[in-house]
């Protein structure tokens, strides 16, 4: 199996080519062969010593086809240099000096995207939890339609949504407009969210898309986790004398916790690699690391930059995600 | 320096086609995929009739003219507007055009620094000057650029210029100069174009430079400063290409670097929106029509340039897109049209007097290595 695997993402991320990708794939057949074979001939065992390794195989071509593969070729290319300004394949070099510049020239693009999208799962998570609470306990017949109108923006595509905010935030839009004629606007320059009069193109606006555009993803698995819940045992809480936050607290929040694991999984990791709500609604001062890889790539060509700063961002979002884990202590109940 | 380790094992070729799909992979293979398989179809198209591809930018020519040239020369146009930033553009059409591969379009408008560019790296074919007999009216002043003497390899489509753009209700006064864009007032309200040349460009002529004569990056260091310093300030709300337009009107941009034509098509709905050439100067430009390397259409495409040369219909053209044309005898032409057209016979940004021509600049040529610093730094201030 691990041949297999090492082979499919060898021939996949081209590090070999030619001739020696024949040779590899080769080695491939020859080893499901021998698997085959094994089993074919060898005793009960034997086959129930492999049988694990079979029903591996699936995920195992999966993974390796369409993610090892390309991050063997990414990691490559994040370690590549250009021979000329537009080097379309720059060559391998163990050219270290890309996550240099990654850290170095946009460090400050990194640290902002993990603190935009730590705020934004935050937020999510203090809007999303009670809404799920509501629909999974007091939706009564109506979950149905609850859980279909959380989901009726998607039917609008992402953009046309982020580029809608453009105008109800606009200096002269709806959104400042009630907040100027409530003296609102004085309370929220005071907290320094407001500054010049306008929301939009700020930290705040660029927050605000995230939590807007990510909260079906913390929403729906909070809500499968709280369905699930048999609420006898909340009323047995209360028999033995809990009050209702306590059986809140005890009872039915430790069992909603892998739905927020979940959910801010799904929020967290695809907000910190966002580009769409930084591009259209912040500013020159509020860029994401997500703006920084797609103009690296698009516009200025450096592919190797772009995969060091991508891998740099993957690791970051990993750790993170098993510190979490490990904080969580949702080891067991995943 | 990197030792080319891969081809070294691969067989023929430096890149198998496989290699390259990879690769293109990596830059979106939508964007790559979809002009090579219909490059693919074009090529296989039938041979009786001419075909003739032409991506422009967008909202760059008359509801007219397209099917008229159709019409008059039998010839299959397409017009395409996929032309949105030169860029991304050039970063579309690398992969392919590097290879020795096609590109569907055979005639693309990158503006005259990037058809510099692209000349250099061989990607241009020569026009046949010789079937575009209307090429003689091109304005005096465009002819002969220093970087294609004898406009062998290319004609101007339209020419504008980069000045202030502002919206009076947000600005409470009319905008004179550079330094407005940089007025405490205006905080937070100030848009610049993702388009280097025109924002550093006026930038540098508020510092007092010339920029034609700048041909190093430690020439315009100032320029880029002060723009930096901006950013840091959060003088400047955002910087955008086409769509200032959108920010102006709302409101959201008090004042921006913004192009002439846009600003004037936008201020017939909008009256408070309106476009000054500072007195400072601005930054004048040109957008080119180039044949790309591959296309097997000279005929056509030598009718189609013959064709917008034609003083008719660059008028028409004109007095849609209202920038300035490249096109002598335009202006008669428009006057012969009469009621909207004529009066932008007299629009002095479309046929600027010698007092404005005179505080318009226009870049001169950056070697490779300079424009690479430009680049990298206008990239790290703009950030992204």
């Amino acid at each position: 199996m691990l041949v297999l695997a090492a082979g499919i993402v060898a021939v996949g991320a081209e590090w070999v080519t030619g001739n020696a990708s024949l040779i590899v794939s080769a080695v491939m057949l020859v080893a499901v062969v021998t698997i085959i074979w094994t089993a074919f001939v060898g005793g009960l065992d034997t086959r129930r010593a492999l049988a694990p390794y079979g029903l591996l195989k699936p995920g195992i071509l999966w993974l390796s086809l369409f993610f090892l593969a390309p991050l063997w070729s990414m990691l490559q290319m994040s370690l590549s240099s250009k021979q000329n300004r537009f080097d379309f394949f720059p060559s391998f070099s163990w050219e270290w000096g890309n996550y240099t510049t990654a850290f170095s020239d946009y460090g400050a693009q990194f640290g902002r995207s993990f603190l935009y999208a730590a705020i934004a799962t935050l937020f999510t998570l203090l809007i999303g939890y009670p809404l799920a609470y509501v629909i999974a306990f007091r939706g009564g017949k109506y979950k149905a339609v609850l859980l279909g109108l959380v989901a009726v923006p998607f039917f609008t595509s992402y953009l046309i949504r982020t580029l809608a905010w453009q105008n109800l935030l606009a200096d002269s839009g709806p959104v400042m407009s009630v907040f100027n004629a409530t003296g609102f606007t004085t309370v929220l320059e005071a907290l320094g969210i407001i500054t010049n009069g306008q929301i939009m193109n700020t930290p705040a606006s660029v927050i605000g898309g995230l939590t807007y555009n990510f909260l079906p993803f913390m929403i729906l698995p909070i809500y499968v986790s709280l369905e699930k819940i048999d609420v006898r045992l909340v009323d047995a809480a209360m028999d033995l004398y809990s009050s209702a936050s306590a059986a809140f607290r005890r009872v039915v929040l430790p069992l909603s916790l892998p739905g927020v694991f979940a959910g801010s999984l799904l929020v967290f990791i695809p907000a910190a690699g966002d580009f769409v709500n930084a591009q259209f609604l912040g500013s020159p001062n509020t860029t994401m690391i997500g703006n920084v890889i797609q103009d690296q790539f698009l516009r200025q060509l450096n592919f190797p930059v772009a995969s060091a700063m991508s891998f740099v961002l993957m690791a970051i979002i990993t750790v993170s995600v098993l510190i979490y884990a490990k904080i969580m202590g949702t080891d067991d109940l995943v | 320096m990197g030792t080319r380790k891969k081809s070294s094992i691969g067989q023929g070729p430096a890149f198998s086609r496989r290699e390259f799909l990879v690769r293109s992979g990596l830059v979106g293979a939508g964007a790559l995929s979809l002009p090579a398989l219909l490059a693919a179809c074009s090529s296989s198209g039938s041979s009786g009739t001419k075909t003739l591809s032409f991506d422009n930018w967008p909202e760059y020519i008359d509801a007219e003219t397209v099917a008229a040239f159709a019409a008059a020369s039998g010839i299959n146009f397409k017009y395409t507007e996929g032309f949105n930033d030169n860029n991304e553009y050039f970063s579309k059409i690398l992969p392919l055009l590097s290879q020795g591969k096609t590109i569907e379009a055979d005639i693309l408008a990158p503006t005259f620094w990037m058809a510099q560019r692209m000349l250099g790296l061989g990607w241009l074919q020569k026009l046949d000057l010789a079937k575009i007999p209307n090429a003689a009216n091109l304005r005096s002043d465009l002819k002969d650029p220093a970087w294609d003497k004898g406009n062998q390899y290319s004609l101007p489509w339209q020419t504008g210029v980069a000045g202030l753009a502002y919206n009076i209700k947000a600005t409470g006064r009319e905008i004179t100069s550079v330094e407005d864009l940089f007025a405490p007032e205006f905080k937070g309200k100030v848009g610049m174009l993702t388009e280097m040349r025109d924002t550093l460009g006026l930038v540098l002529m508020g510092l007092g430079k010339k920029i034609d004569q700048i041909s190093t990056f430690d020439d315009a260091a100032d320029g880029f400063d002060k723009i930096e310093k901006a950013k840091n300030d959060g003088q400047i709300r955002a910087f955008t290409g086409n769509d200032y337009i959108d920010d102006l009107s709302l409101g959201n941009f008090a004042v921006c670097v913004g192009w002439s034509g846009d600003v004037l098509q936008l201020g017939k709905d909008n009256p408070d929106v309106r476009f000054v050439i500072p007195e400072e100067g601005g930054t004048s430009w040109y957008d080119t029509m180039v044949w790309i390397k591959g296309s097997q259409n000279g005929d056509a495409v030598a009718e189609w340039m013959n064709y917008v040369y034609d003083p008719v219909n660059a008028a028409r053209i004109t007095a849609e897109v209202q920038y300035m044309s490249p096109v002598e005898g335009v202006r008669d032409e428009l006057v012969k049209l009469g009621g909207d057209a004529a009066e932008l016979a007299e629009n002095p940004l479309l046929f600027p007097d010698d007092a404005t021509l005179a505080r318009l600049q226009s870049w001169g040529s950056l070697s490779e290595e300079e424009e690479a610093k430009f680049d990298e730094r206008f990239s790290s201030i703009t950030g992204a």
